[in-house]
């Protein structure tokens, strides 16, 4: 399995790289033989050699920057979700692939076009909070944590249904995108660490045949402990 | 009338707030509902001096408020637990007459940094401290940039701006002014040349975003930085830590005034060296401050000496979601020359919110307890799993580490025969469930 994270070093804002951790772990476990290439601002890079793709958070000044160099694999990246193969956005590097995003001062930047959405930043109100999503594709919901100033609209058919917590949007029940197994989801940090079912999931996509997540054993335990104090906040 | 009333209401309640022993933001609170400009209607002190930053600001400010003290000064300051508005207003009117005039010569604030916009509304201060950004409570705080914009918003022409020269975002509040007085510290035996923490901040210019380069790491992203695309460099200091000696528990400024470290960290050496520019600033001789400073001692209950049955240990209380504190206590454990065990307790992320978010401990350089003299590793707490997973991919040897859901059962099981020294490092929202265990020896 040939991985590649992308802007590792300017798009790591919530320890977003334990997910590239987490799938070297799991690989590991499995007796799946695996290759890491991390990769940033003007670095050659070339999408088709990979068997997954993933880019995590930053600051909104360095998702400019990180936008800016993305630009130029606009065309590749959109072969390669063509192809199906896996890739995983999420934080704000999510926001790079709508159609466009309007800073906090009205300056509007042109996203890469691979959605039809659209972003909007502010600068007054950090919008943060845990979250409980459902995705039809995984018998238990996602934990995690959402850390952002923008709003997303446009995505008519999001990646997770909001159980708890902020979506794409205010007022929004849903959450995320997917297109083909490139997914999106504004969830920031080790997402794939504190869900190893949606971990066992993405890996599973890419070998084609089913994984099994069970020797994840303190990682299980961690996402049911977490799960178990989401669900008594939403209880009341 | 207003005001006066006003002013007579908060001080009454801060006064029964105090014999009943409650916050002191309350009666704050209620005097801006009553008045909401009611501090601008105070007239206030010449010399306001604020404290802003991620990390140090109420050390900072009881430093600076001894110094200035020692000094001959009078201070109005607030404590900690009270550097938001509300807070700022009951000791605004705390320190005036019943007329609305602040008696003190000199009003010394602890902002909140991301709230410190609302605050400097009404009072601009004449001196503004700014000690560093660094991921800190990223689930409220955002990011450094995000707390960056806010502070900005409470930045005016006419404040003279102190600034950390080593952190590059503090320094960027100093570029094209020209009332900036720059504080930081030389190349120290103890810096490196690469970045040794798991992220680095420092990797990119603040200001045009390309790569920047550093001459010498203090820790993390602060050190001696260059941007080699737009010029932006570390500015020459003021005041400046010329020399540290950790061993002997030595800090050098400006090559003259030697100052005995209570506190053996290189943060301690910031604090003391924010706090006597200060001094400085406000008249106070050097060699006095270096003499008030040597052996002082904060006590704030961040340090604390245990028993528990035969073991000896300290507790190290650093913010949890605060990866440059905790980065910094393991450097005490991992340095204590005859061998220690190490607990981490993470049971509430926080004291004053929920989360059940973790990301920050990947953002913490566990892996650095490969090397040095911390042995056997205790984790506990309701996060206990999560903690597993991290210190697994630190490539921390397993027969080292044991678990605890359950604090009471980690903490009896240090009594256990082994004779090394313990530190237990966690953070004020589940440092008493430890206290509650053990027998305590001293605590600053």
């Amino acid at each position: 399995m040939k991985i590649l994270h992308l802007y590792s070093d300017i798009m790591n804002l919530y320890g977003d790289y334990g997910n590239i951790t987490a799938i070297m772990k799991l690989c590991g476990l499995i007796g799946e033989e695996y290759t890491v290439d991390r990769r940033s601002i003007g670095d050659a890079v070339k999408l088709s050699d990979y068997d997954f793709i993933y880019v995590g958070s930053g600051t909104e000044r360095n998702m400019k920057v990180a936008l800016g160099d993305l630009r130029r694999l606009k065309d590749e990246l959109c072969a390669y979700v063509d192809s199906g193969r896996a890739a995983l956005f999420t934080g704000n590097a999510f926001e790079m692939l709508g159609k466009s995003i309007t800073d906090a001062d009205g300056t509007v930047y042109e996203g890469l076009g691979l959605f039809d959405f659209t972003v909007t930043e502010q600068k007054k109100t950090r919008l943060v909070g845990d979250v409980i999503y459902d995705a039809p594709f995984l018998d238990s919901p996602l934990v995690g944590f959402i850390n952002k100033c923008s709003e997303i609209r446009g995505i008519g058919d999001p990646l997770f249904t909001v159980r708890m917590g902020l979506g794409n949007a205010e007022g929004e029940s849903g959450e995320g995108v997917r297109r083909n197994n490139l997914f999106c989801t504004h969830l920031t940090g080790p997402v794939l660490v504190k869900n190893p079912h949606m971990l066992g999931y993405i890996i599973s996509l890419i070998l084609g045949q089913p994984v099994d997540t069970a020797v994840l054993t303190y990682e299980h335990r961690g996402y049911a402990v977490t799960l178990r104090e989401l669900r008594k906040r939403l209880d009341g | 009338m207003k005001v006066f009333i006003t002013i007579l209401i908060c001080k009454l309640l801060r006064f029964v707030g105090g014999l009943i022993g409650k916050g002191s933001s309350k009666p704050g609170q209620i005097a801006l509902k009553l008045c909401p400009d009611i501090l601008s209607r105070v007239k206030l002190p010449e010399r306001i001096i604020a404290v802003t930053g991620s990390n140090g600001k109420t050390s900072t400010v009881e430093m600076i408020a001894h110094i200035l003290t020692r000094g001959g000064l009078t201070v109005a300051y607030n404590r900690e637990g009270s550097n938001q508005i509300e807070g700022v207003t009951t000791l605004v009117l705390g320190a005036s007459t019943l007329t609305g005039k602040v008696r003190s010569d000199v009003l010394l604030i602890e902002s909140d940094e991301r709230f410190a916009r609302y605050t400097f509304r009404y009072i601009k201060p004449t001196h503004y401290v700014i000690t560093n950004l660094y991921r800190d409570q990223l689930t409220r705080n955002g990011h450094p940039e995000w707390v960056y914009d806010a502070i900005a918003d409470s930045v005016y022409p006419d404040t003279t701006l102190i600034l950390n020269a080593d952190d590059p975002l503090v320094s960027r509040f100093g570029a094209d002014r020209e009332n900036v007085i720059r504080f930081g510290a030389d190349r120290l035996s103890t810096d490196t040349d690469a970045n040794t923490s798991v992220y680095d901040d420092g990797a990119y210019c603040p200001v045009c975003k390309h790569p920047m380069t550093y001459s010498t790491r203090h820790y993390n992203h602060i050190g001696h930085y260059a941007c080699a695309h737009c010029g932006y460099r570390r500015r020459d200091t003021a005041y400046a830590v010329t020399a540290v000696d950790m061993d002997k528990g030595e800090l050098t400024i400006d090559g003259r005034y030697t100052i005995r470290l209570a506190l053996k960290s290189l943060y301690n050496c910031y604090n003391i060296l924010a706090a006597y520019t200060v001094g400085c600033l406000m008249g106070i001789a050097p060699e006095q401050i270096a003499a008030d400073m040597s052996d002082y001692v904060l006590k704030n209950g961040r340090v604390i000496t245990f028993m528990k049955g035969a073991r000896r240990g300290t507790l190290l209380a650093a913010k949890h979601e605060n990866s440059v504190a905790y980065d910094l206590c393991l450097r005490v454990a991992r340095e204590y020359r005859d061998g220690c065990d190490l607990m981490i307790i993470v049971d509430n992320v926080s004291r004053k919110y929920f989360t059940g978010d973790v990301s920050w401990l990947w953002d913490i350089d566990f892996e650095s307890l490969n090397e040095g003299h911390a042995d056997r590793i205790i984790l506990a707490g309701k996060y206990v799993n999560d903690l597993a997973v991290r210190f697994e991919a630190a490539g921390i040897d397993p027969g080292r580490i044991s678990l605890y859901e359950d604090i009471h059962e980690a903490v009896e099981s240090l009594d256990n025969g082994r004779e090394e020294y313990v530190y237990v490092l966690t953070c004020f929202s589940d440092k008493a469930k430890f206290l509650n265990e053990i027998t305590i020896t001293s605590e600053v």
